[in-house]
């Protein structure tokens, strides 16, 4: 790993005094935390532990639903998305999302890109060809779909629909990626070309990724967070995290100990 | 130290491993034993013992290796677990070439006995840095055992002691060939032999830096003793 210098680190998100609630349920407690700009930053911890909680919160995927409310500030670049005043939409087009079962609607490849992408942009045929030709370059998936753009979304393998879906959050240009578990539901082959996807975005955007594959954690991450009961236990580089923790609760878990 | 993880078969494979590098050193230290025994007495019968009985510190070396890329393969250890078995492979390193240094002792009783040289040199003298070495190499083991830094930082500390013997007795030994320049060719012969007792001790101190490594993450080889010290507080 390249050392940080920590003279030119951006933060894309910081999260200040974060505490989420479900109804009465306290989902999250008190998260601080910074995102870092173009950095792969995951989150581990078991089930019930607030992970995916903290990342529904960063694009406010939870304002679907009613009597999920944020305290705090997650600031994105400086601005703080929790406000009331904040256009969703436009914040979802920012900060996109990638969930766990691969969730390609129900229309053709081509379409799957183009949906969203015809939502913020008007866009001439070529120029939706050429978004659509790049989104699925950035997702790995262009070379298997060229010959069979017009086939729908839901013909491709598990691994290909998830890449399709990577894509289709690529194609309106975010500037963060929320990845919630996105290849518990895939084979090793298809996680090891997610994974390196994951790498390649990374020049271009910054991810935050919920896993409970803890090695993939170790594999693909350069920051990684340990929640547990809606706490962020520990934080710190992912090598220091894999190798030398400083909390014995966050030792316990990644070596599979009793808690 | 492999308490309790969710998987009691990874708990028991590392049991398994820690159990072998116990016995193993248990070997080394009774050779070590052994070997300052026919020293002492000259014995050709026990330092012919000892050099069989190498092979089998090399078959644990073996063994243990086996054991820690077999855990590494199927577990994908993290933290304590990889810094454990890490300090495992280097430690059992350690071991052989501790063992390998007593075989050499044992080799050369063997061709001072042959050549059946002056018995009049201060061989015996060499039994206090033996001692001190076998001593300290038992200390490694227990403190590895119970992962005690405390006792690790004290051994670390006492490696300089050997070391001081090691230089007090070459002097010695320089002053006899000056003094009697027959004994050269024997005085050589222990020298070596002292050189083999002060690796022994080199070698514990080396596993002793090892425990601090799985204990406290810090790699404190090639260190200065403040820095050993404060790593473990």
């Amino acid at each position: 790993m390249t050392p940080i210098d920590p003279a030119i680190k951006i933060n894309a998100l910081e999260l200040r005094n974060l505490n989420f609630f479900y109804g009465k349920f306290q989902g999250l407690k008190d998260v601080n935390l910074d995102i870092e700009e173009r950095k792969v930053t995951a989150f581990i911890g078991p089930s019930g532990c607030g992970k995916s909680t903290l990342l529904r919160t960063l694009n406010r995927m939870y304002s679907l639903y009613p009597g999920q409310r944020a305290e705090g500030a997650v600031n994105f670049y400086g601005q703080n998305i929790l406000d009331a005043k904040q256009d969703i939409n436009l914040l979802r087009a920012r900060i996109g999302m990638v969930f766990q079962k691969p969730t390609p609607f129900p229309m053709s490849i081509y379409d799957n890109i183009a949906f969203g992408v015809k939502l913020y942009e008007n866009l001439s045929s070529a120029e939706m060809d050429d978004r659509v030709e790049w989104a699925l370059s950035k997702a790995a998936l262009w070379n298997e779909v060229k010959d069979k753009l017009k086939q729908s979304g839901l013909s491709l393998s598990g691994g290909q629909q998830q890449r399709l879906c990577i894509a289709r959050s690529v194609a309106v240009k975010p500037s963060v990626l929320l990845l919630d578990e996105p290849t518990s539901a895939l084979d090793p082959i298809s996680t090891g070309k997610v994974e390196e996807l994951v790498h390649e975005l990374k020049q271009d955007y910054t991810i935050a990724i919920v896993t409970h594959n803890m090695q993939q954690a170790a594999r693909c991450s350069d920051y990684t967070a340990y929640m547990y009961l809606g706490e962020m236990i520990e934080f710190g580089a992912t090598e220091q995290i894999f190798f030398k923790p400083t909390k014995t609760a966050t030792e316990d878990y990644i070596t599979g100990r009793f808690g | 130290m492999p308490d309790k993880h969710i998987s009691s078969q990874f708990d028991a494979e590392l049991n398994t491993i820690s159990t072998l590098v116990l016995e193993m050193g248990g070997l080394v230290e009774s050779q070590l034993h052994q070997s300052i025994y026919a020293l002492v007495n000259m014995s050709r019968d026990s330092a012919e013992q000892v050099i069989n009985n190498e092979v089998r510190i090399n078959q644990f070396e073996i063994q243990i290796d086996q054991a820690v890329i077999s855990v590494i393969g199927r577990r994908q250890p993290t933290a304590r677990d990889l810094r454990f078995l890490m300090a495992i492979s280097r430690a059992t390193q350690n071991l052989e070439r501790a063992g390998d240094e007593v075989a050499r002792i044992a080799r050369m009783v063997e061709s001072i006995v042959d050549s059946g040289s002056p018995r009049n040199l201060p061989s015996s003298e060499l039994r206090v840095a033996a001692d001190l070495a076998a001593s300290m190499l038992r200390k490694t083991l227990d403190a590895f055992a119970r992962l005690d830094i405390t006792m690790a930082v004290a051994i670390i500390k006492s490696d300089d002691q050997i070391d001081d013997e090691y230089n007090g007795f070459m002097r010695k030994l320089i002053t006899y060939m000056m003094e009697d320049p027959r004994t050269i060719s024997a005085s050589l012969d222990l020298m070596f032999l002292a050189k083999s007792i002060e690796r022994v001790g080199d070698h514990a101190k080396n596993i002793a830096e090892q425990i601090i490594f799985i204990v406290k993450g810090e790699d404190v080889r090639h260190s200065s003793m403040e820095k050993v010290e404060s790593a473990a507080k």
